[in-house]
């Protein structure tokens, strides 16, 4: 029984070691949807049906058109470059994890300066959406997402 | 067997059969069943059975194989050293109660999913935490929606 007891112990203590740095040498898979939002005929691009929910909860265009979808695999530190319409660049680099978040520094730049810059903590599985830019009569909004793999 | 005699007592007697009397005793036997006739009787009596018991032992001895024996042996041998070193021996490991333990390791590892999913679906706040921001444009709002508590961050190109 004693030896028992100690094996159970045991697979406990190798669970619980292995649970903590799940995340300690990982790749992190990014996506990022780039959006163009009117208030052209209504339209809803199937491949926004994950956050079109939210985006709708908070702005009151009808058109919601995905004009580009890009998957990056970025290890910590690692510059993802996403060209946008208009002359910019939307720059994404994962730096670290804090618990169960991702740290991004996420850069948006103009005819090569930078006009928008910020740091997130991103809940892994989950996303951000940042927007603004004017488009052809509309908005470009961004929708980024990370995992850790 | 009753004996009138009373000098020696049969378990004596019957050491004296088996040999296993000291010398002294043995010769004071020797004496004593040269004219003690209950005793002699006694001893050989007994002399006859242990002959009998020799000699059927002895036949049972001879009816054995040696090299099948010496086999046997062997494979025991063998057997028992595998099941010392076997690290699959399951009903060793587990013992009379299995059904305890094998519970045991069940609820322990549902336990360590349950924690491990809950904290892996369930992680609180919104989806973005914003640390930092740093634009030219004067008008920056940091949204966060009702249901799915999903971070917007809006700036006005302006």
């Amino acid at each position: 029984m004693i030896r028992f007891i100690k094996i159970i112990l045991l697979l406990t203590g190798i669970f619980c070691f292995f649970l903590q740095p799940a995340f300690a040498e990982s790749q992190v898979l990014t996506e990022v949807q780039v959006i163009h939002a009117s208030t052209e005929p209504l339209h809803v691009d199937p491949g926004l049906k994950k956050i079109i929910h939210e985006l709708q909860s908070v702005f009151k265009y009808t058109s919601y058109r995905l004009i580009k979808n890009q998957r990056l695999n970025l290890g910590f530190h690692q510059r993802g470059q996403i060209p946008l319409p208009g002359n910019r660049t939307l720059v994404v680099i994962p730096t670290n994890m804090e618990g169960k978040r991702i740290r991004y520094q996420i850069n948006i730049r103009k005819n090569r300066q930078s006009i928008f810059q910020t740091q997130v903590l991103l809940r892994n599985n989950s996303s951000i959406t940042i927007g603004g830019p004017k488009f052809h009569n509309g908005v470009l909004l961004f929708n980024i997402s990370g995992s850790v793999r | 067997m009753e004996k009138k005699c009373n000098d020696y007592t049969p378990e004596d007697i019957s050491s004296f059969v088996d040999n296993e009397l000291p010398y002294s005793l043995y010769h004071a036997m020797e004496q004593h069943l040269n004219h003690c006739q209950d005793c002699k009787r006694l001893a050989e009596a007994y002399t006859t059975m242990s002959a009998f018991f020799s000699d059927h032992a002895h036949q049972e001895i001879l009816k054995i194989d040696p090299a099948k024996l010496e086999q046997k042996l062997a494979h025991t041998l063998e057997n028992s050293k595998s099941k010392k070193k076997s690290p699959g021996n399951i009903l060793g490991f587990f013992g009379k109660k299995i059904y305890f333990k094998l519970a045991s390791i069940s609820i322990v590892a549902i336990l360590m999913i349950s924690l491990y999913t809950f904290h892996e679906d369930h992680p609180s706040g919104p989806s973005a935490i914003v640390k930092s921001v740093d634009t030219d444009f004067a008008s920056v709002m940091i949204i966060e929606t009702q249901k799915e508590q999903h971070t917007i961050i809006w700036f006005s190109e302006t």
